[in-house]
């Protein structure tokens, strides 16, 4: 009897405790989350900085992009003269701001900044705002190939007053541009500097296809680093498989062969079918002559 | 005897004259003329702005104009199925239908040529079709046949009306007195003499022959549009015959709402009678047994399969977004009219009609469905795209001009009966003739 009470007990300590903790989580989740918003910094070798804005909000335990939302960002400080632009989030909740031209002697004078955004509130959504600090550094590629083994030299450096110092400790993607996302070089998902500030990995992918040259563009990216944001560098190298000319399959008589190069069976049979079916039409206009002649 | 053939004859004649519009003509012309302006204009600001006024986007680049191409394809199949086919073995009771069916093939393929330009963005450059055409390219290959199937269509409905402008041209009637010198540039000649009637005969002999083979390639080739490009839902080797089946059921659905307001409207319960429903009917059951084998087939066997790249396509039209249409294409367009017309009572003209227009709004549905759930779903994932790329529902000018295109096609039917006898004068009373000799 004790042994039915006890068991009795579990079960309905079980049930109670379910619904508790169900009763919390939907409590969690009927509660309006609030918009967030976030600030990203982006340098690369190829193109001028530039920031990405993202409004999100959480629902049902995932993040969901809120658009439509209006965010101003500026350099340092909030004022008129340090704003760098003004835009309204996408369907995807994101906005890109590129730092102006007319910013570039405040850009030079200086190795850190704080980029800050704001938002007005609209109907439901309060006020925002998000800031974040970043140091001015890069990322230099070099490609080395000693003895044959093809390896990648990635230095970090951070701008100190008016040098470039290398920076240890900073973790590194080292990837090839591939059509549909980026392949690592090697084994490794990413590499940290050491104290000379350099990551030297070799390059495993040797039989990947380049374009018609073996040009492979090799990338270096930082993700979402505290002090640096994200950096890229990209190099083109000469690593890759050339892409063999296939332009004779275009030129030859096929199927998906340029325009007058159609197959000698197919021209066969549609102009066959066209002249025969043609024919009969003439055939049956002139009927109709025929039969005008003998009314006339 | 040869006066009361004359009589039957004189009667005959009065019946299938054209009529003036009554009330109900006018308004329904005046409803057709509407949407054709809506539909214009709607295609006028499709010139201004470009294709970006559709909802068509880079995933569904063919929305309802391409459905409404294909239907268009589809229904233009009854004049061979209805004026060749039954011509070629010799069935008679189909005398009062042939011109009918073959005014719908006339212009149902006029406004499957033109809803395909409205489909093109920049539809100032059709000529470069012409000029560097490929071979190759299905696309080609429907705009060969569809031009050829046009010409031999229209030859079809020109040589058996010369008989007739004859009688139209004798005719007194206030109705057809205006229409005379048109009548007079399609038909002066016709004396009705016995080289004319042979050459016209053989004439007709060799249409019928010719056009059924170019009816199947239009369709076929219509179908190999989508059979060609490797989609989930298209890669099939059925698709021929599976389009062909399903445009003779459509076309004869056409046929057998075309046969009741016809009927009602010219009074022309005389000669379109309960037997043509019956036999009508039939042939409606059995097209649409047939469309409904082909379409198990299309469906049940990839569905047993349920490969990664065909499910999500599957899934939406049996249990998806697109399920109740799917379901309605199936039911309405095959099933519910094989339930009414198999029995005797479900052939009389008022269920026969109500089967008939569930068989060409059911059609009209399976054709968006056959279209546009495939470009949703293709082999490689959706990625980074906008939002609106992900589905499709055709935006107003869409509707517009889709719907001033199906007022078009039955907007040239309206006004050639109004010009033309919808029923064969001549045949009737050749027909009338044989059967008073038995």
């Amino acid at each position: 009897m004790k042994q039915l009470q006890n068991k009795l007990r579990i079960v309905i300590s079980t049930i109670i405790l379910i619904t508790g903790i169900k009763a919390i989580s939907f409590a969690q989740d009927s509660i309006v989350a609030p918009v967030l918003l976030d600030i990203k910094y982006f340098v690369s070798d190829r193109q001028a900085p530039y920031l990405i804005v993202k409004t999100k909000i959480k629902k049902e335990r995932k993040f969901l992009p809120v658009k439509d939302i209006t965010v101003v960002v500026f350099l340092n400080e909030k004022s008129n003269t340090s704003t760098l632009g003004k835009i309204i989030t996408n369907e995807k909740g994101e906005g890109k701001i590129i730092i102006p031209v007319s910013f570039k002697s405040t850009w030079d004078s200086s190795s850190e900044f704080t980029f800050k955004a704001t938002s007005e509130p609209v109907g439901k959504t309060e006020a925002l705002t998000a800031e974040v600090v970043i140091k001015k550094a890069k990322l230099v590629l070099d490609t080395l190939n000693e003895d044959g083994v093809r390896s990648i030299r990635i230095t970090s450096l951070e701008k100190n007053g008016s040098e470039w110092k290398p920076v240890k400790g900073v973790e590194v993607k080292i990837m090839v541009k591939r059509l549909l996302g980026d392949l690592p070089i090697g084994d490794e998902e990413s590499y940290t500097t050491d104290s000379s500030g350099q990551i030297i990995a070799q390059f495993k992918r040797d039989s990947l296809p380049g374009d018609i040259n073996g040009n492979l563009v090799l990338l270096a990216k930082t993700e979402d680093n505290d002090l640096y944001g994200n950096l890229l560098i990209e190099k083109n190298c000469k690593w890759g498989k050339p892409l063999q000319d296939n332009n004779d399959a275009f030129n030859s008589r096929t199927l998906w062969g340029a325009h007058f190069k159609t197959p000698f069976w197919l021209l066969g049979i549609a102009y066959s079918i066209i002249i025969g079916v043609w024919g009969i039409i003439i055939f049956l206009v002139v009927q109709i002559f025929k039969i005008k002649k003998l009314g006339a | 005897m040869e006066n009361s053939t004359s009589i039957t004859s004189e009667i005959i004649t009065n019946d299938l004259l054209p009529q003036k519009f009554g009330k109900l003509g006018m308004i329904w012309t005046g409803v057709l003329i509407a949407f054709c302006l809506v539909g214009a204009f709607a295609y006028y600001l499709q010139l201004k702005n470009c294709l970006s006024v559709t909802a068509m986007r880079d995933y569904v680049s063919w929305g309802i104009y391409i459905s409404n191409f294909v239907f268009f394809v589809a229904i233009s199949l009854v004049g061979s199925l209805i004026t060749a086919v039954f011509r070629l073995a010799n069935v008679k009771w189909s005398t009062p239908l042939t011109r009918i069916a073959e005014i719908i093939a006339v212009s149902a393929i006029l406004f499957a040529s033109l809803i395909i330009i409205v489909d093109m963005g920049r539809p100032e450059r059709l000529f470069n079709l012409f000029l560097y055409g490929r071979l190759k390219s299905p696309i080609m290959w429907d705009v060969i046949v569809i031009g050829t199937y046009l010409f031999l269509s229209l030859l079809l409905l020109y040589f058996p009306l010369l008989p007739d402008l004859k009688i139209l041209m004798g005719s007194r009637k206030g109705s057809t007195k205006k229409y005379n010198k048109l009548y007079h540039f399609l038909g002066s000649f016709w004396k009705g003499g016995r080289l004319q009637n042979m050459l016209n005969k053989r004439a007709v002999n060799v249409l019928c022959v010719t056009i059924i083979p170019v009816a199947f390639c239009i369709h076929t080739v219509t179908s190999w549009l989508f059979a060609t490009t490797y989609r989930p839902g298209w890669d099939s080797t059925n698709f021929g015959a599976y389009f062909i089946s399903g445009a003779f059921l459509v076309g004869a659905g056409g046929v057998l709402i075309a046969m009741y307001i016809f009927r009602k409207a010219y009074n022309l319960e005389k000669y379109i009678t309960e037997k043509h429903f019956d036999k009508m009917g039939r042939i409606v059951v059995l097209l649409a047994l047939l469309y409904l084998y082909f379409n198990v087939n299309e469906y049940l066997v990839p569905a047993f399969k349920m490969k990664k790249s065909e499910d999500a396509h599957l899934t939406q039209l049996f249990a998806g977004d697109y399920a109740p249409i799917f379901w309605f294409a199936i039911l309405a367009g095959m099933i519910i009219p094989i339930l009414i017309l198999i029995f005797k009572k479900g052939r009389k003209p008022l269920p026969a009609l109500i089967a008939g227009i569930l068989v060409v709004v059911g059609a009209w549905f399976k054709r968006y469905l056959i279209v546009t759930p495939t470009l949703l779903h293709p082999f490689l994932p959706m990625t980074d795209v906008p939002e609106n790329y992900k589905h499709y529902f055709p935006s107003w000018q869409e509707w517009a001009i889709a719907m001033g295109s199906l007022a078009g096609a039955l907007l040239i039917i309206t006004f050639f009966a109004r010009v033309f006898p919808i029923i064969p004068i001549q045949e009737t009373i050749n027909e009338q003739h044989e059967t008073t000799a038995k």
